[in-house]
């Protein structure tokens, strides 16, 4: 049974706490993180004929971690079949297989694997599969203060939040099916060519 | 997030893609006089003997690899992947090659060698080597690196091979003494380097064009590679000059220490190309 992140960029402000709860859970030092948050944004101020200043900015923040998808570049590219499907269709890294070559790491359109270079293996998000076993929720879920995530059974959460699973920064969904649905910022229901025309991702020195 | 840190980081695999390809053709043309059968007894022995400079190349080329992985005591699990893995399939060809090759070097020490078994065995390792090649030049054709799956990444990356892979068999034929049918065959060696060269720039030519065109929502590869086209100039310079050295050498008398000084300039520039190849990395989405 596919599981599915639900993200929604009209809640979410950007705090990581999700960022943080996951690198609690999973013990992980400064330089790797399998959560990102991208705050994405533009605009500008501009002066009026009366003197008055008015701004037309715009921000929203996209959480995004691994999105186990349904048609994943990392395991199609995998030479030793250590990046693998576990039985709650969770990506997973065996890491009795993983070489440590990287190549997960280069092909992912989400930043999902990374190489620990200490460990000899690639890491990242399993969808806190054990805590799914249990019966709970991804600890980023939980951490999530405005609830602005959830996470389930991938019908469960098409029927709840819909299929919307494209919005600036992430990368169009053709190119991996990502198991996420969207809840779009209102600025882009209500201008998505301004968006995309002026936005840009605000917060590089941040994503690790 | 710069373009330098990320191939600096590969710089094994910059190595590997310089040498295995180069060394592996050089050996590949290296072994045509004995396959086609047009060599004496003693030309022949010291062919087969020498024919360890390229594969000696390639080796180091493939060891510089293995270097960069995690966990190589996991590597066995990497032919579970043949087919499915361009890496594993990559993998699996140089290691046949490899082994092959291997086979019949030491094959050639036999005090009585038969001439149709190492005549199949050159013909095996030569396929093998053009598998390989071929298998290297799709290794990193994967949709979602938008920058590495451009219809010319493979047509570049054979290319350097037949630019690197004459100039390393004339350093072979130098080598092992062999001189052949005199100068002609080590022009006509330099001539197809030439003609690989001429068109090896033109095809960077035209990935620098369809590079500059490139961006996900965090950077362009323009900025990632910022010297693309100066990087094709110092290639086709290098490489230019190494091809030079190497006419002048077959002009006169095939010196190893010439044939080494212009092995060394082009795979210089091959290097080159390799380190923007790595540079250039980029995918569709969030990653660099």
């Amino acid at each position: 049974m596919p599981y599915a992140f639900h993200t929604n960029a009209r809640r979410c402000t950007g705090c990581k706490a999700c960022v943080m709860a996951c690198k609690d859970q999973h013990d992980l030092g400064p330089d790797i993180a399998f959560r990102q948050v991208y705050e994405y944004g533009g605009g500008t101020w501009e002066r009026r004929e009366d003197g008055t200043v008015a701004s037309d900015a715009f921000a929203y923040y996209v959480s995004v971690a691994c999105n186990h998808c349904a048609n994943p570049a990392c395991s199609q590219v995998c030479p030793t079949g250590a990046m693998h499907k576990d039985e709650r269709d969770l990506m997973c890294v065996d890491v009795q297989r993983c070489i440590g070559c990287g190549y997960c790491a280069l092909s992912c359109p989400y930043r999902a694997p990374k190489v620990d270079r200490d460990a000899g293996h690639s890491v990242k998000c399993d969808g806190c599969t054990e805590r799914v076993a249990a019966g709970m929720k991804p600890v980023c879920v939980e951490a999530c203060p405005r609830r602005a995530l959830d996470f389930g059974p991938a019908d469960e959460i098409v029927e709840r939040y819909g299929i919307e699973s494209n919005l600036l920064p992430l990368p169009d969904a053709t190119a991996t099916s990502p198991r996420l649905a969207l809840t779009l910022p209102t600025c882009v229901e209500a201008d998505p060519q301004r968006v995309a025309r002026d936005g840009a991702v605000l917060n590089l020195r941040e994503i690790v | 997030m710069d373009g330098f840190s990320i191939a600096f980081n590969e710089i094994t695999l910059v190595l590997f893609t310089t040498l295995a390809p180069a060394g592996a053709v050089g050996y590949l043309l290296m072994s045509l006089p004995v396959l086609l059968g047009r060599v004496n007894e003693d030309d022949r022995r010291r062919l087969d003997q020498y024919s360890c400079l390229p594969l000696a190349i390639a080796m180091v080329g493939l060891i510089a690899s293995a270097t960069h992985l995690g966990n190589p005591s996991n590597a066995l699990y990497v032919f579970t992947g043949v087919g499915r893995s361009p890496l594993s399939t990559e993998v699996f060809c140089a290691v046949v090659f490899l082994a092959l090759a291997g086979m019949y070097w030491l094959y050639a020490f036999a005090e009585t060698p038969r001439r149709w078994l190492q005549r199949i065995l050159v013909a095996a390792v030569d396929v093998a080597i053009v598998l390989f090649v071929v298998s290297m030049a799709f290794a990193y054709q994967v949709d979602t690196i938008i920058t590495w799956s451009l219809p010319l990444t493979p047509v570049a990356l054979i290319l350097n091979s037949l630019v690197g892979g004459p100039i390393i068999t004339l350093l072979g034929f130098a080598a092992a003494g062999y001189r052949g049918h005199g100068p002609g065959q080590g022009r006509l060696l330099v001539a197809v380097a030439a003609v690989a060269l001429v068109a090896n720039t033109g095809v960077y030519l035209v990935i620098g064009a369809q590079l500059s065109g490139m961006a996900n929502e965090l950077v362009s590869a323009s900025s990632l590679v910022p010297g693309f086209i100066p990087c094709v100039v110092v290639f086709a310079l290098l490489a230019a000059a190494g091809l030079a050295v190497a006419w002048r050498s077959v002009g006169r008398d095939l010196t190893v220490r010439s044939l080494v000084a212009a092995s060394l300039l082009v795979l210089a520039g091959i290097f080159v190309m390799r380190f923007t190849f790595y540079m250039s990395h980029l995918t569709v989405g969030l990653g660099v």
